[in-house]
């Protein structure tokens, strides 16, 4: 019996909607590692239930700016507000600063390499964060956990270990793990960029249908056929900052001849 | 004149209770070395990758203990830091000592190479989840680093019990020291050390048998009919919670 407490918000219920106003806010965002300064100043807003597409060459800076969201990588300057609380340096000093722990409860982000722990099956991969970090006593746990494979595709794989799933299916059971855990918004770092091109689409529709359910998303993607479909607000990056971003249609109507020459290039 | 000597085979047998006493002694002590090797080891491994003065006081511990044979070790630890500390300890908590100031630098080599080697995104990954940097290195880090240390931490252990044969000279009674002592009757030193010898061999053999058994359990998925028996449980159970969701109607 499908029970509500079990139901995955992202992919077989609706997602949480963190109330009006800004989910995301960044101001004046700078990264230096070293000499090399990656981010330049950038100002990025993300409304709630927004989908937002960050794209644009390699070097660009458009995986540190993602992984600034959950802290992965610090700001060396500027103001991080994630749900109203600063993260960040922040422009107005005396401002008490929110823990990294605290905002990734509810931030969660699939990656790249997938990073599933190898030496849990893909149910304990799902299991374990919710027993050890939301504190889910084990049964429920294992309930939800299940759900949440059943709804990206990979029940029956429940006991297998990653080793032994394809890319496609690793990166559905990682977009699991990271849902299960509630989050308000889901940052997707080039999450099929190393796929092999026959399972992309199966991790597209996974996203497609959390799109769907209202999650506030930010993809970091070269997936733009993904992206104009998908995207409320889409962002050109390059050399650390935003060159031109905009709503739907974007693809179509970029102004800026960078953007024009990049986008005609890759599409 | 006699060319051979009489070899007194039977001798073996009629010690046997006491050279497996001796060979008892020495994988005791062995087995209390490596629980505290690998926990000091661990330790050491993680102040070496941490932060300024700890981690030369981890170099300087590993590059020196390394190059100290056992039997320096024991006599120093036995009758030298005995005098320093003012504590008399046992031959057998001397060599427990010896063995762990030892092997504790050899397995803070292996943890630390085991632990570069887990790809920076698992660490990542944890902490996206929202777990703590000690969450992170307890679930995530350590069984994965444990993993690819087991088979050099089984090396080690055997070299421990090897190294114990040179407790004889404190006055442990592990296995050369009953050899000597029967010897000492009977001068039968071929017969004697050749039981010594094949005591020591069986012991690597189970050491290594029983190491490559536990790397077996600890593959994912397990690997082999022993390690599938033991954690057939959880798979059975898993089975059982994809079959009560599958047969569920779909929300």
């Amino acid at each position: 019996m499908a029970d509500d407490l079990t139901r995955i918000p992202g992919l077989d219920a609706a997602a949480p909607q963190p109330g009006t106003g800004a989910v995301v806010e960044m101001r004046g965002i700078r990264k230096s590692f070293g000499q090399n300064e990656v981010l330049r100043g950038v100002d990025l807003t993300i409304e709630a239930g927004q989908h937002v597409v960050i794209f644009g060459p390699s070097g660009s800076g458009k995986s540190t700016l993602l992984r600034t969201i959950n802290l992965l990588e610090v700001p060396t300057a500027g103001s991080l507000k994630v749900l109203g609380r600063e993260y960040a340096h922040g422009n107005e000093p005396g401002v008490p600063r929110g823990k990294p722990v605290e905002l990734r409860r509810d931030v969660g982000m699939v990656f790249q390499q997938f990073n599933l722990f190898p030496h849990l099956t893909a149910l304990e991969n799902i299991t374990m964060p919710l027993k050890r970090v939301a504190k889910v006593k084990g049964s429920e746990a294992e309930e939800r956990a299940a759900h949440a494979l059943r709804s990206v595709g990979l029940l029956r794989h429940a006991a297998h270990y990653p080793r032994e799933m394809s890319g496609g299916q690793q990166q559905r059971v990682a977009i699991a793990r990271a849902l299960s855990m509630d989050p308000k918004v889901m940052l997707f770092d080039e999450p099929t960029s190393a796929l092999d091109p026959e399972l992309v689409g199966e991790v597209l529709s996974v996203m497609r249908k959390v799109a769907e359910s209202g999650m506030t998303m930010v993809v970091v993607t070269h997936e733009l056929g993904f992206a104009r479909e998908v995207g409320d607000l889409s962002v050109f990056m390059e050399d650390g900052q935003i060159v031109e971003s905009g709503p739907r249609g974007f693809f179509d109507n970029c102004q800026n001849p960078r953007t024009q020459k990049f986008i005609s290039a890759v599409l | 004149m006699k060319i051979f000597a009489a070899y007194d085979w039977s001798l073996i047998w009629d010690y046997r209770s006491q050279l497996l006493d001796g060979l008892w002694v020495a994988i005791k002590v062995s087995i209390v070395a490596l629980v505290l090797s690998v926990v000091v080891g661990l330790l050491l491994a993680l102040m070496r990758m941490g932060k300024a003065p700890l981690t030369w006081i981890a170099a300087g511990y590993v590059n020196i203990f390394r190059g100290v044979p056992a039997l320096v070790s024991v006599i120093w630890v036995y009758f030298g830091l005995s005098m320093l500390l003012g504590i008399q300890f046992s031959t057998f908590q001397a060599g427990v000592i010896a063995l762990t100031l030892l092997y504790s630098a050899f397995i803070a080599e292996i943890y630390r190479a085991a632990l570069t080697a887990i790809p920076k995104g698992q660490r990542e990954a944890g902490l996206a989840l929202g777990m703590n940097p000690v969450r992170v290195f307890l679930s995530v880090t350590l069984p994965q680093a444990t993993k690819i240390a087991i088979p050099n931490i089984g090396s080690m252990f055997i070299g421990m019990v090897k190294d114990t044969s040179t407790f004889t000279v404190i006055g442990l009674t592990e296995v050369v020291r009953v050899t000597q002592n029967i010897n000492s009757t009977y001068f039968q030193p071929f017969v004697l050390y050749t039981a010594a010898a094949a005591l020591y061999v069986i012991v690597a053999f189970l050491i290594d048998f029983l190491f490559r058994g536990v790397e077996k359990v600890m593959e994912s998925p397990p690997r082999g009919r022993i390690a599938q028996a033991i954690t057939g449980r959880k798979r059975r159970r898993i089975l059982a919670l994809i079959e009560r969701h599958q047969a569920s109607p779909s929300a």
